[in-house]
C-alpha cells in the first residue's frame, strides 16, 4: 500500500503502478528469478558460484539466482536509489546491518517473524544463530545481544527481518616473524618489562597498554635494525582505523567508548535514552582520548584522517607496519603472495581490549559484516523459494564450504565443529571475538548521526580540536536530531 | 560558391630547440598519466613499491585481470563482462553525442540565423540545464525510467547523455555559424536556392571542422561520466567507469594495477578518436573566433 | 518520409518550414530532448521541495510551503559549505585559466612533434574522475605517495599534505585544475592560432609592449572562447564530487567539503529528499546569478572596446 501512496505523491497514476505489480507477481511455478543486490566481493561472488553449482529448490521450482554485482563504494547509493524510486528490481538484498531502519521504515526490507516461527526449520537456524549475529543483522526496533541471548526464540515484542550473509569482526593481524624473534622479544622486555607476543595464547593476554608498547617499540626509521635485517623505510609498531569515510573510525572509538564503560545514544531504550551527558560523558571523553592517544605510534597517514581499514590493510602487506586491527573480511589478501609482502609471515589474534580491575580484558568490539533480507513486493511464492535460499546457505555444509572459501558461518553449531579453527587462520580470533560484539545505531537516521559524528572524529584525530569538543558536538547533534525525529523524549 | 573562412591561417614556425622544451613540460604535465600508465604493469608491490619503481619487471597480470576474474571454488577463471562494458562505453557515447551533435547542429543554426523571441533567454535555459549537480534529478528520472520502460535499456541512458551534451553542442556549434557570412547565403536564396540547400550545401561544409570539434569535446565530456551510469544502466548496459569502481575496495583497498589496466585501455580509443581530428579539433574550435 | 519529400514545394512539410516556423521548428527537437530529460525531472524536483517528503519514509508528504528553503538558507552548515566551494571553484578555475593559458602559449606555434606533444597534455582530461581521484590521493599518501617521497628526499621526512585543512584545499585544487586546464587551453589555443599573423609584424614595426599587444590583439581573439571556457568550467568545477569525495571525503573534518558532496550527503545518505530539492535549486540560482553577472560584466566590456 505505501508503495501506491508514495507514487501518487510523486504524481504517478496508480494504473501504472497496478499493471507493474501484476506483471511482477505473475512468475511461472517452474521458474523463478531472484534477483539479488550483493556488493562484488568474495563472500558474494562465492554465494553464486555455490549457489550455482549446489542450489536444489526443495520445491521443484527451477529457480535462477540473479546477482546484481555492484562495487563496494557505489553499493549503498545503488541500493538506496532503486528502492527509494519504487522500481522494485531485487527480490533479496545484501544490506549493512545499520541500513535496517531506513529501509524497514520505508516499507523496503520484508517483516520475517510470522514465517520464521511458522517454519520449524527457520525456528532452527534462528536459535543456533550467535546472538550478537542475530542482534545486530535481524532485529529492528533493534534488541541488544544480551536480550537476545536471554529469551527464547522467537524473543518477545521482537521483529526480525534479516540473515547473516557473511559476519564480521576485527581481530589483529600481526607480524610472526617481529613478535616471535628472539632479538626484538629480549628488547622488548627489557624496555617494557612485559613479554612480546608471540603466539595466540600471548595475544590473548594483551591489552592496550601494551599495544602502545608494542607502537613505541617497533617504531623504527629507515635503516633502523628490524628483527633480523634493517627497515627499508619507516618502520611502525602498530595500526588501526581512523578515516574519515563511512564508519572507518566510529567502529574501532566505539570499542574504545564501550569497554571503558561509557555509551552510545541506546536505540533500546528509546525514547527515554539520551545523547547529551551520555555521549559526551567524562567517561566516553576519556575513552576518546585513549584511542587517540596510540595514533601517534602509527603510520603517518594518520594525521591525514584518512587510515581506513584498507590504507592499514595495505600498509601491513606492504610490511611497513608489525601489527594491526582489521576485519576478518579483509584477511584473505594477506595470505595471498599476489598482493602480500608478508604472506607468509603472518599471524592472528584477538584484538586487544581494555584491563579491568579484576585483570580480565573486554573486548567489546563493532560488529562488522552483512546480512541479507528479502523485499516487500514479492509475491507469496517468491517468498517461499527466497527462504528456501536461506535455508540452503545457512545449511552446515554450505557454511562449512563457504569458511573453507574465506567466508564465516553465524551457526553456532559450525563454529563448533573442531575442524572450524583450522579452517583459516583467523577462524579462532574471530569466533573469539563474536561473543564480544555489539553494534552502531539502526535507526533511520543512522547515516546523519553517523556523518556528523565521522566528521567531528576526524577534526580531532587531524588535531584541529581535543576529544572533549568532539563529543560535545557529537551529542549535541545527535540529542537535537533524535529529538527531532521523536526518538528522544 | 563563396570559400570564406576556409584559407588555412598561417601559425609562428618553431624550431628543434623549442621542441625540446615543449617536450620537457608536457612530459611533466604527463607524467601522472604516465604513472598510471606504468602501474597497469605493475604488481601490486611494484606499484606501491618505496621508493618508487621506475625500472621494473613489467607484468601483463593485470590485463588479464581485466577480461578474466579467478573464480573461488573451482580453478576455472571466469570471463568478466569488460568486452560488454567496453563496446558499451564507445557505443553509448557514441551515439549519444552524435545525436546532440545533430539536433546541436539544427538549433544551432535556427538560434543563429532565425533568432525567436528572448533568443538569449532560450540559451541561457538551455545552460542551465548543465548546473545542478546530477545526485538532485536522479530520483525523479529514475522513476521516469521506470514508467517508461527506459530503465537499463541502451536509450534511456543514450537519451539522457544526448541531453547532457545538447547544452555544449548548441553554445559551440552557434559560435561557428555566427561566424559565417549570412549576406553570401541571402544572395545564394536569390539566386533561388532553397533552405535545404542553403543549409546542407553551403553553411555545413564550412563548419565541418567545428562539428568534429565539438563531437571530440562531447566525446571527452561524456566517455567518462559515472553516476548515471551507475544508477540508470542495468546489467547488460554498464559502462566501463562503474566497471572502474569494481577496482575501489572489497576484500582489498584499490586494486591499483587493475584499475590502471582498466583506465589504460580506456584511454586508447578516445586517444585514438581526439588524434586522428586534432587537426580539425584546433582548426574547429579556430574557426569560432575568426572574426568577421 | 518519402510522401513527405515529394511535397517539399507545399503540403505539410512546407507549412512546417515557412520562414516564420523555421525557427522554432529547428530548435524544437533539441528543447524537447532538454525538456524530457532535464527539465521535467526538474520540476519534480522542485515540486518535492515544497513537500516534507523523505524517499525512505511511508508517511504521507505534507505541503509545507518554504520551510526548507528557509531551512537550508539559515544553516551555518550551508554557508560554509558554500564558501568551500567558492575557494575551491575560485582558485581551480584561475589556476586552470593561467596554467591552460601558458600551456596554449607553449603550443601557439608549429614545431616538431606538435601533434604528439599536444596530445600528451591533453591527455588528463580524457581520464574519468574516479581515476584522477584515485590515483591523486595514492600520490598524496604520506608512504607511498610520490609527492611525500619527492617532499622526502629534501627535508628527510614523510610529508601529509591531507594532514591539514589548506593542504586539503590545495592538493583537491592540484587534481582538479591539472585536470581541466588542457581544456581551457585547446579553447586559447584555439583563439591565438587565428590572429593574423600581419597583426603581429605591424605590432612589431610599432614597437608595441608584450601586454600591449596581448591586449589589443591576442586578447579580442581570445575573448569569446576565454567567456565560453570560464563559463563551462565554473559550472563544472560547482559540481565538483568524485575527486573531493575519493580524495578527502570531505575532510580534514568539514574543510573541503563543497556543496555537491553536501548535497549528495543531504540527498543519498540522510534521505532528506525535499531538503536536498530546496538546496539544489538555491545552488542553480547562485549559479545562475553568477553566469548572469559573468555575461554581463562580458557584454559591457565589449560594449567598452567596441
Amino acid at each position: 500500500m505505501r508503495l501506491i501512496r508514495d507514487r501518487l505523491v510523486l504524481g504517478v497514476s496508480a494504473a501504472s503502478l497496478a499493471a507493474g505489480l501484476l506483471a511482477g507477481g505473475v512468475a511461472e511455478a517452474a521458474d523463478i528469478r531472484i534477483t539479488m543486490a550483493a556488493p562484488d566481493w568474495p563472500p558474494t561472488r562465492f554465494m553464486k558460484e555455490e549457489f550455482d553449482r549446489s542450489y536444489q529448490s526443495p520445491d521443484g521450482h527451477n529457480t535462477v539466482l540473479d546477482m546484481d554485482f555492484i562495487p563496494w563504494p557505489s553499493f549503498y547509493e545503488r541500493v538506496a536509489a532503486s528502492l527509494a524510486s519504487g522500481e522494485q528490481k531485487y527480490q533479496m538484498i545484501v544490506t549493512d546491518s545499520q541500513w535496517l531502519g531506513a529501509f524497514v521504515e520505508g516499507g523496503y526490507y520484508l517483516d520475517l517473524t510470522d514465517m520464521m516461527i511458522a517454519d520449524p526449520e527457520l525456528t532452527a537456524i534462528m536459535e543456533d544463530l550467535h546472538p550478537a549475529l542475530v542482534s545486530a543483522y535481524s532485529t529492528y526496533p533493534h534488541k541488544t545481544k544480551d536480550f537476545i541471548a536471554e529469551n527464547e526464540f522467537p524473543a518477545p515484542d521482537t521483529r526480525y527481518f534479516g540473515f547473516p550473509q557473511f559476519p564480521d569482526t576485527y581481530v589483529t593481524f600481526y607480524r610472526e616473524d617481529l613478535f616471535c624473534h628472539e632479538g626484538e622479544a629480549a628488547a622488548f622486555e627489557e624496555r617494557f618489562g612485559q613479554t612480546l607476543p608471540c603466539t595466540y595464547e600471548d595475544w590473548q593476554d594483551v591489552d592496550w597498554d601494551t599495544f602502545r608498547n608494542i607502537g613505541e617499540h617497533f617504531q623504527r626509521a629507515a635503516g633502523d635494525p628490524l628483527g633480523d635485517g634493517v627497515a627499508d623505510d619507516d618502520f611502525f609498531g602498530i595500526a588501526y582505523q581512523a578515516g574519515k569515510g563511512y564508519d572507518f573510525s566510529t567502529m574501532q572509538i566505539n570499542a574504545f567508548i564501550w569497554q571503558h564503560g561509557g555509551g552510545i545514544w541506546d536505540e533500546t531504550e528509546a525514547p527515554n535514552a539520551q545523547a547529551e551527558g551520555v555521549v559526551n560523558s567524562d567517561i566516553a571523553v576519556e575513552a576518546f582520548e585513549h584511542y587517540l592517544d596510540l595514533l601517534q605510534f602509527m603510520p603517518p597517514v594518520a594525521q591525514t584522517g584518512q587510515m581506513d581499514i584498507f590504507v592499514i590493510q595495505d600498509l601491513y602487506m606492504q610490511g611497513k607496519v608489525a601489527a594491526i586491527v582489521d576485519w576478518v573480511g579483509l584477511g584473505e589478501p594477506v595470505l595471498d603472495p599476489n598482493t602480500s609482502l608478508v604472506h607468509d609471515k603472518s599471524a592472528f589474534g584477538p584484538a586487544p581490549g581494555l584491563r579491568q580491575e579484576d585483570g580480565t580484558i573486554d573486548r567489546t568490539g563493532n560488529i562488522g559484516g552483512q546480512p541479507f533480507v528479502l523485499t516487500t513486493w514479492n509475491s507469496d511464492e517468491v517468498v517461499q523459494e527466497g527462504l528456501n535460499v536461506v535455508k540452503w546457505w545457512l545449511n552446515p555444509e554450505t557454511q562449512k564450504n563457504f569458511v573453507a572459501n574465506g567466508g564465516q558461518s553465524g551457526l553456532m553449531s559450525v563454529m563448533a565443529d573442531p575442524e572450524y579453527n583450522d579452517l583459516r587462520p583467523w577462524n579462532r580470533a574471530h569466533v573469539e571475538m563474536l561473543d564480544w560484539q555489539r553494534d552502531v545505531w539502526h535507526v533511520p537516521d543512522f547515516f546523519e548521526l553517523l556523518t556528523q559524528q565521522q566528521e567531528e572524529f576526524d577534526r580531532a584525530i587531524t588535531g584541529q580540536i581535543d576529544a572533549r569538543t568532539a563529543l560535545d558536538s557529537v551529542a549535541r547533534f545527535q540529542q537535537m536530531l533524535l529529538e527531532d525525529a521523536g526518538l528522544i523524549e | 560558391m563563396a570559400r570564406i573562412g576556409s584559407r588555412p591561417r598561417e601559425i609562428g614556425k618553431a624550431g628543434w630547440g623549442w621542441t625540446a622544451f615543449t617536450s620537457v613540460v608536457s612530459l611533466i604535465y604527463f607524467f601522472p598519466v604516465l604513472w598510471i600508465i606504468l602501474t597497469a604493469f605493475k604488481t601490486r608491490s611494484d606499484a606501491l613499491a618505496v621508493p618508487p619503481k621506475f625500472f621494473f619487471t613489467p607484468t601483463l597480470q593485470n590485463f588479464t585481470n581485466v577480461f578474466f576474474r579467478e573464480s573461488i571454488t573451482a580453478q576455472a577463471a571466469q570471463a568478466t563482462e569488460f568486452p560488454l562494458y567496453f563496446f558499451n562505453s564507445i557505443f553509448i557515447a557514441g551515439t549519444s553525442v552524435f545525436l546532440a551533435l545533430i539536433l546541436g547542429t539544427l538549433a544551432a543554426y535556427g538560434f543563429s540565423r532565425y533568432p525567436l523571441r528572448g533568443n538569449d533567454t532560450y540559451l541561457f535555459v538551455i545552460l542551465t540545464t548543465r548546473m545542478l549537480p546530477p545526485i538532485v534529478v536522479i530520483i525523479p528520472i529514475f522513476l521516469m525510467f521506470r514508467l517508461t520502460g527506459l530503465a537499463g535499456s541502451y536509450w534511456g541512458i543514450i537519451l539522457l547523455y544526448t541531453a547532457f551534451n545538447i547544452p555544449f553542442s548548441v553554445w559551440l556549434v552557434k559560435s561557428f555559424f555566427d561566424e559565417l557570412n549570412p549576406e553570401i547565403e541571402d544572395a545564394a536564396r536569390m539566386d533561388g536556392a532553397g533552405e535545404k540547400r542553403v543549409f546542407f550545401a553551403m553553411c555545413l561544409p564550412q563548419i565541418l571542422a567545428g562539428l568534429a570539434a565539438t563531437f571530440v569535446f562531447g566525446m571527452i565530456l561524456t566517455w567518462n561520466e559515472f553516476i548515471f551510469a551507475l544508477l540508470l544502466t542495468g546489467v547488460e548496459t554498464r559502462t566501463v567507469p562503474v566497471a572502474m569502481a569494481r577496482t575501489m575496495g572489497g576484500e582489498i583497498g584499490v586494486d591499483y594495477g587493475l584499475l590502471a589496466a582498466i583506465v589504460t585501455l580506456f584511454l586508447i580509443p578516445i586517444f585514438v578518436v581526439t588524434y586522428i581530428l586534432q587537426n580539425q579539433l584546433l582548426r574547429g574550435v579556430t574557426f569560432g573566433t575568426v572574426k568577421k | 518520409m518519402a510522401a513527405v519529400r515529394s511535397q517539399e514545394e507545399g503540403g505539410f512539410f512546407a507549412w512546417m518550414m515557412a520562414p516564420e516556423r523555421r525557427g522554432p521548428m529547428l530548435v524544437a527537437p533539441a528543447l524537447i530532448v532538454l525538456f524530457v530529460m532535464n527539465i521535467f525531472p526538474l520540476l519534480w524536483s522542485f515540486g518535492l521541495s515544497f513537500f516534507n517528503y523523505r524517499a525512505n519514509r511511508q508517511d504521507i508528504p505534507d505541503f509545507v510551503g518554504l520551510r526548507f528553503y528557509e531551512r537550508v538558507l539559515t544553516d551555518p552548515d550551508v554557508w560554509e559549505r558554500f564558501q568551500t566551494t567558492a575557494l575551491i571553484v575560485g582558485s581551480s578555475v584561475l589556476v586552470q585559466l593561467i596554467l591552460g593559458f601558458l600551456l596554449a602559449l607553449m603550443f601557439a606555434n608549429q614545431f616538431p612533434l606538435r601533434r604528439v606533444l599536444l596530445m600528451l597534455v591533453l591527455a588528463p582530461m580524457m581520464l574519468s574522475f574516479v581515476s584522477v581521484g584515485v590515483f591523486f590521493k595514492l600520490y598524496y599518501e604520506p608512504t607511498f605517495g610520490l609527492l611525500s617521497q619527492a617532499v622526502r628526499v629534501f627535508t628527510g621526512s614523510t610529508y601529509a599534505i591531507l594532514g591539514s585543512p589548506t593542504g586539503a584545499i590545495i592538493a583537491i585544487v592540484i587534481a582538479d585544475a591539472w585536470m581541466w586546464a588542457p581544456f581551457v587551453m585547446l579553447l586559447v589555443l584555439a583563439g591565438l592560432v587565428s590572429v593574423p599573423k600581419y597583426l603581429y609584424e605591424a605590432a612589431e614595426i610599432d614597437r608595441a609592449s608584450w601586454w600591449r599587444r596581448f591586449r589589443t590583439i591576442t586578447f579580442p581573439y581570445i575573448r569569446s572562447l576565454l567567456l565560453l571556457a570560464v563559463l563551462f568550467r565554473t559550472i563544472e568545477t560547482f559540481k565538483l564530487f568524485d575527486i573531493v569525495y575519493i580524495i578527502t571525503e570531505g575532510g580534514p573534518g568539514t574543510a573541503t567539503e563543497t556543496i555537491a558532496v553536501y548535497t549528495y550527503r543531504v540527498a543519498f545518505q540522510f534521505f532528506r529528499t525535499s531538503q536536498s530539492s530546496a538546496l539544489a535549486y538555491i545552488i542553480l540560482f547562485v549559479v545562475i546569478v553568477l553566469t548572469n553577472l559573468y555575461l554581463y560584466a562580458v557584454k559591457q566590456r565589449e560594449r567598452e572596446v567596441s
